[in-house]
């Protein structure tokens, strides 16, 4: 027999304790796990490869003014800009859904290209797509939900816009962060909305991304003092925009997170207490045998070391396992594109599943290392 | 010319504290035990005579007085010294086994030897060895959960003396068997004292087991009367 033998047959001796409290370890590891990654998710957006090069200038009062269309061409004069498109939101829903989860824009086909190059056409083509002014690009996940194919027709019931739209799939993409979204012409909504010589806002590209601030800079400065001041800022920037107005949900996730913490740390304390309160009598006798408080000490951290860590394993694998082999677009209608458990996440659950063996085994161990022979022997098995 | 003592005791008191109470278990005890006695301590219940068998096997401390076992100081041993000591000196055999229900006789047997410096087939040799001379060298493999009440007591036994220590000690290990099992096991701890030499040192109630000693001790009210 060896020591870690011992241990091992110790931590076992209650089957169904054991399993039980590696299971409860387990499901809240899984439970933490999958809230760490959920506020991720909500609050830091993908980063795609040219996001460092892509600038939104929008009105600087709110997203939801628009901007005069007029603005354009001063913008195509400042230097280091690439190339410029109008980029609307029009909001609509598709079919009969009450709820969509893709969104639709409105864009100037022409100069997007060179904008959303990480997502080349994989099927159809574009140049049919600029051709068609009724016609529309499709991200790739979109088609595979809706079983669409390049030559249907989509119709949206508009929302923020008094028109709706039927658009034919003329070319699909693969490869951005977000392959769900749909992009129209802009001149096709305009000539639906009556031509009121606004744009939702305005998609730039810079040349490099050491011209990229100074381009925000004259963006800005372009249009300050002027009856439509815009507020240009980098698409990280713009998105962190949004994920700012997750701010409460990310304290009540936190918030739960320290909640399912705590009640695992009551959990463990409990059961471990329970199992060294109920071999007391053993441990004295292990003391009277020779060994020393110390021996004692690591008996009872190894054992709940031991069954935390499997807990944590069972609970941190079988969320890792469950989230990267689930389709989440589909598990949330859309609401996430991504649920990526990190090695970050799977560290910090792993490190919490740790301390929570050592927490659980301290007070049961300081008291058996308190407890005296005599006092241990008397004890009621 | 009589051997040295194995076990002196020095004036030995002990006293608990019950609320506000202080209760005399030892009074002044004074006695001293030879190499390969087989010394019993008799008493009605609260004579003392538990407290007396702990204090000697340094399983509790006394208030005053000195236990010396071949000369060590007991009472002056740190906490950590003193369980070194009662693995190298010491073997317990207790009423109620005490055995551990998870683990197979051998395993049982083999836990004082994990604290020694022995490799695993030295170890292996010496639990073998101790439990055929307790006569369960057929039950190795089973757990206490699989053996008599007397069986388990022999396999304490077997435990108690795998280290080989001077001095054994027991706290009423018939007080649960049978009278059969009783008189095996108090037949073995006879043995060890006249044919191994080792010394051991039993609590009991039963005037019949304290007929299987070299000489008996009555306490009453914490003191030796007889």
């Amino acid at each position: 027999m060896t020591v870690l033998g011992f241990i091992l047959k110790n931590a076992l001796r209650n089957t169904r304790r054991a399993l039980l409290t590696i299971s409860s370890v387990a499901v809240s590891s899984a439970l933490l796990v999958s809230l760490m990654t959920l506020e991720r998710e909500l609050t830091v957006p993908p980063e795609a490869e040219g996001a460092s090069l892509r600038i939104i200038a929008r009105n600087k009062v709110s997203l939801m003014q628009p901007l005069p269309a007029k603005q354009l061409s001063a913008i195509q004069r400042i230097p280091g800009v690439v190339t410029v498109t109008p980029f609307t939101y029009f909001g609509g829903l598709y079919e009969n859904e009450e709820f969509t989860s893709f969104a639709q824009f409105a864009v100037d086909p022409a100069p997007f290209q060179s904008i959303i190059v990480d997502g080349p056409v994989i099927d159809g083509s574009y140049e049919a797509w600029m051709k068609n002014r009724t016609g529309c690009l499709v991200g790739a996940d979109t088609m595979k939900r809706y079983n669409l194919k390049v030559g249907d027709q989509m119709r949206f019931r508009g929302t923020f816009y008094p028109c709706d739209l039927d658009l034919k799939v003329e070319a699909v993409y693969q490869g951005t962060v977000d392959d769900r979204n749909i992009f129209f012409h802009h001149k096709l909504l305009d000539e639906l909305t009556g031509d009121p010589g606004t744009v939702g806002t305005w998609y730039l590209r810079a040349e490099s991304a050491e011209v990229a601030d100074r381009v925000i800079q004259q963006v800005n400065d372009t249009f300050a003092n002027t009856s439509a001041e815009v507020r240009a800022e980098s698409e990280r920037a713009f998105q962190m925009g949004f994920v700012s107005m997750w701010g409460n949900v990310s304290n009540l996730i936190r918030g739960v997170n320290l909640v399912v913490v705590f009640t695992l740390v009551l959990v463990a304390v409990s059961t471990m207490s329970m199992a060294v309160r109920e071999r007391f009598r053993e441990l004295a006798v292990l003391k009277a045998l020779g060994f020393q408080r110390r021996d004692l000490f690591g008996f009872i951290l190894a054992e709940g070391f031991g069954l935390s860590v499997i807990g944590g394993a069972v609970g941190i694998g079988g969320a890792w396992a469950f989230w990267t082999f689930s389709d989440i677009q589909q598990m949330t209608n859309g609401f996430l594109i991504v649920f990526e458990v990190t090695p970050r996440i799977v560290g910090l659950a792993a490190a919490v599943a740790s301390v929570l063996g050592v927490v659980s085994s301290i007070g049961p161990a300081i008291s058996v290392g308190r407890m005296s022979v005599v006092e241990g022997l008397k004890t009621l098995d | 010319m009589a051997a040295d003592p194995i076990v002196q005791v020095r004036d030995l008191s002990k006293l608990y504290r019950q609320g506000d109470i202080d209760v005399t278990a030892l009074n002044h005890v004074s006695v001293d035990i030879q190499p390969a006695e087989f010394v019993v301590l008799m008493g009605p219940s609260g004579s003392g005579k538990s407290t007396l068998l702990h204090i000697i096997a340094g399983i509790d401390r006394p208030t005053s007085g000195d236990v010396l076992v071949q000369g060590i100081n007991v009472g002056n041993l740190s906490e950590s010294d003193l369980a070194t000591w009662r693995n190298q000196y010491v073997g317990f055999v207790f009423q109620s086994f005490n055995l551990i229900p998870v683990l197979t006789a051998a395993e049982n047997v083999e836990l004082p030897l994990l604290l020694t410096r022995l490799d695993r087939k030295s170890r292996k040799q010496q639990v073998e060895a101790a439990l055929q001379l307790v006569g369960l060298g057929d039950r190795i493999h089973h757990r206490p959960d699989q053996l008599s009440g007397g069986q388990q007591q022999r396999v304490a036994i077997a435990r108690a003396l795998v280290t080989d220590p001077v001095l054994i000690v027991a706290d009423e290990p018939t007080g649960n068997l049978d009278a059969k099992s009783a008189s095996d096991v108090l037949d073995i701890l006879r043995s060890l004292s006249s044919r191994s030499g080792k010394t051991v040192i039993m609590v009991t109630h039963d005037p019949k087991a304290a007929g299987y000693g070299t000489r008996s001790l009555h306490l009453e009210k914490g003191e030796i009367v007889a």
